[in-house]
């Protein structure tokens, strides 16, 4: 065996065990996506059955899977909004003006990330219901999740920032730009994978949040998918497996598809501040 | 062929104008999900806002919502809005809404929530208006909802589900034995892990494990509390009742450590297991999806123990009305209302429901419907009456219901003290020491602050 292939075997011995690891759960849910519900419980099935498009037809037309994946798209894109609009030039103000000071600040920030939504959950309830009169709106999400999403965001651009020559800022501010054009017209653009990575990581971080959503959140038309898929498709002790698989890869497909297609840039992102 | 080919800057452009899309239709969203008025161009008198779990069984929930709260709204002209959330969550739901002031006007939930005794209402007026029209309060409702040291009723429990023991007639009969005692139980779990079909009682931090275990505990005279509210668990009873279990889990599987409510009736649909506590939610499920051994599911009482046939109900629904609640009153009528027609509701979840003012639907009558229950095998739901009514207890029996007892279920001490024996962790005796010293802990704390 020639060395090539021997470095390209031992690749792949290390490799499979993960990616069959890592997506057998997904192939484990498109399976059960499509089986009759009798069978999901039958030993005999769990290979050989009747493929079906039935839980996917009783996700569109009785539940509210629609508007439940609306609901979560909106949270998201809004808070993706406005966790850059307060990440970027907080994140670049850290990175750049302060200096060691800036540094604390973004490990301070950083810290009050791992502050865990089970602890906050109560306390925000009532900022939310008495102080912003929110309750069971989708705004009350909307200012919420920046509380986890912006402090993630700025000491991830914060680090990105720092790869940033300093050299290329002077050069632009010596052509003549102001401070503000230096970093909309030669930083940010330079800064897309950072980008990118908040807006994706941040994305996924809210469609995914559960806690608040559960708390702040109480009718039906209100529910984004985190919510709407345990209250509908779950009665107590009674699952309904393929339903559940079907509503779970819907979604998954398109973000694993954004996913891909950032990639490099995803990891450039979160790697950009490691090195320097 | 590469000309076809998609490229990322292409897939990256088409994936910008499809969230755009998302986006600026979500952007519409809060404001178009609102529905139209329920009874347009009518003057309504108030509103009514109630949060409750899904129901396990669907057909409950779709009476509930489209005809027992359409017909009670227009008769009263008020605009009642539902929530239906899943059950694990109606704890969060309720601490949220207590932090807040400010929540539903009816809150529903499956056991009751003593620990809010001060946050809520006095419900004694409309027990006595449901009592007054129907007959008096069953003594489970009672002492599940009255706090004897306040004289306050914290709750008023509409219903109560039976526990029954479900179980495989084909696979206890192929083995020569029957779930009767808690001793046949023991000496059938090892014949019954051998054929593949073990027992399947939960020792996790869940519902069904606590009800189960406390069940269980009580059929050998161990009890969490006694009669006059004070905590009474370091005995023997209680040490042999653990010992007991150990002996059964070592013919259960590992998997019972951490299990949630779905586990037992998930174990026992996939055809594995032998025999769970359940509700009746546990053979109607094989029932309606048609499973192999649907016919051959039998419900009975739990097992008999040396102190005797003791049982729990495996859910108390009780609904509570906050002091904060915009529209008591409509809360109250609803209550009555829904308490005194009972009836409708029992039929309506297949006879998972029973009711708590017993005069609603009398056992006699509700022994008739089960009987004329037409799944194999036949009859078998007649059972269920019996058990509802003489083996079915309230939580901290034979006490009442208290917010110690409430904190002490809350926070699973009890499928911990099992699972840490069971699992080797610790002795019978040390084990029920050692929880013992935090309920004796959580008692006192609940008397300092005079709830019991």
């Amino acid at each position: 065996m020639t060395s090539a292939r021997r470095h390209k075997a031992v690749a792949y011995a290390v490799t499979i065990p993960f990616v069959i690891v890592l997506a057998f759960p997904f192939f484990w849910m498109a399976v059960t996506s499509f089986k009759p519900e009798a069978q999901v419980y039958d030993p005999t099935k769990v290979w050989s059955f009747h493929p079906t498009l039935a839980n996917y037809g009783f996700l569109f037309h009785h539940t509210d899977y629609v508007r439940w994946l609306r609901n979560s798209s909106f949270v998201g894109l809004m808070v993706v909004l406005i966790t850059l609009a307060v990440a970027l030039p907080a994140g670049y103000a850290l990175a750049r003006l302060s200096g060691r000071v800036g540094r604390s600040m973004g490990v301070g920030i950083f810290l009050t990330y791992l502050v865990p939504p089970t602890l906050l959950f109560l306390p925000l309830s009532r900022v939310i219901s008495q102080y912003f009169h929110l309750s069971d709106r989708l705004w009350s999400l909307i200012v919420v999740y920046p509380s986890f999403t912006i402090p993630f965001a700025i000491w991830l651009l914060m680090g990105f920032f720092k790869t940033i020559p300093q050299e290329l800022e002077d050069a632009a501010l010596i052509d003549g730009c102001s401070r503000l054009g230096a970093l909309v017209r030669v930083v940010f653009p330079i800064s897309i994978p950072g980008i990118l990575t908040v807006v994706i990581f941040t994305f996924s971080l809210v469609v995914n949040e559960f806690v608040y959503a559960i708390t702040f959140i109480s009718s039906a038309e209100n529910r984004t998918l985190t919510v709407g898929v345990p209250t509908d498709l779950i009665r107590g002790d009674l699952f309904n497996w393929p339903g559940i698989m079907a509503a779970i890869l819907i979604p998954s497909i398109p973000l694993a598809l954004v996913y891909n297609a950032f990639l490099n840039r995803f990891i450039a992102g979160f790697t950009g501040g490691a090195f320097r | 062929m590469s000309d076809s080919k998609l490229t990322r800057r292409e897939l990256l452009k088409k994936a910008g104008i499809g969230a755009a899309a998302v986006g600026v239709s979500g952007a519409a969203a809060p404001f178009s999900f609102a529905g139209p008025m329920k009874f347009k161009n009518r003057h309504l008198k108030g509103d009514l806002s109630i949060i409750q779990w899904v129901h396990f069984v669907p057909a409950y929930d779709d009476w509930f919502d489209n005809t027992w709260v359409k017909q009670w709204g227009e008769k009263n002209d008020v605009q009642v809005k539902v929530e239906h959330i899943n059950n694990t969550l109606l704890d969060t739901r309720a601490a949220a809404e207590v932090a807040a002031q400010s929540g539903h006007d009816l809150f529903f939930n499956l056991h009751p929530m003593a620990s809010y005794e001060d946050q809520v209402i006095n419900h004694a007026p409309i027990i006595q208006e449901i009592q007054r029209k129907v007959g008096p309060y069953g003594d489970l409702g009672k002492k599940s909802t009255y706090n004897p040291k306040t004289k306050k009723y914290f709750a008023v429990s509409d219903n109560y589900v039976p526990d029954p023991v479900v179980w495989r007639r084909d696979l206890w009969n192929g083995i020569g034995e029957a779930p009767y005692t808690w001793d046949h139980v023991r000496k059938a779990a090892p014949k019954l892990k051998a054929i593949g079909h073990p027992i399947g009682i939960g020792q996790s931090q869940e519902l069904d494990s606590n009800m189960a275990l406390l069940a269980f505990m009580m059929c050998f005279g161990s009890f969490v509390q006694n009669a006059a509210n004070r905590p009474t668990l370091n005995t023997k009873a209680t040490i042999d009742a653990v010992k007991f279990m150990s002996e059964i889990y070592k013919s259960e599987d590992a998997a019972i450590f951490g299990w949630n409510p779905a586990s037992n009736n998930n174990y026992l649909y996939a055809g594995t297991a032998s025999m769970i506590l359940n509700a009746i939610s546990a053979t109607r499920t094989p029932e309606d999806q048609h499973l192999p051994f649907a016919d051959d599911l039998a419900i009975w009482p739990i097992p008999i123990g040396p102190h005797g046939r003791l049982g729990l109900e495996h859910v108390m629904g009780c609904y509570s009305i906050w002091k904060f609640a915009q529209n008591k009153e409509n809360a109250q009528q609803f209550l009555v209302d829904l308490c005194v027609n009972y009836k409708q509701a029992t039929d309506a979840s297949k006879l998972y429901n029973f009711p708590s003012f017993p005069g609603a639907y009398p056992f006699k009558q509700i022994r008739k419907t089960a009987a004329a229950d037409t799944h194999k095998p036949r009859g078998k739901y007649t059972i269920l009456t019996t058990i509802a009514e003489k083996y079915t207890h309230n939580i901290g029996y034979p006490g009442t219901t208290n917010a110690a007892m409430d904190e002490v279920f809350s926070k699973y001490l009890i499928p911990q003290m099992f699972a840490q024996v069971s699992q080797g962790k610790m002795s019978a005796a040390d084990s029920v020491k050692s929880i013992n010293a935090q309920v004796k802990d959580i008692y006192a704390k609940w008397k300092a602050r005079g709830k019991i």
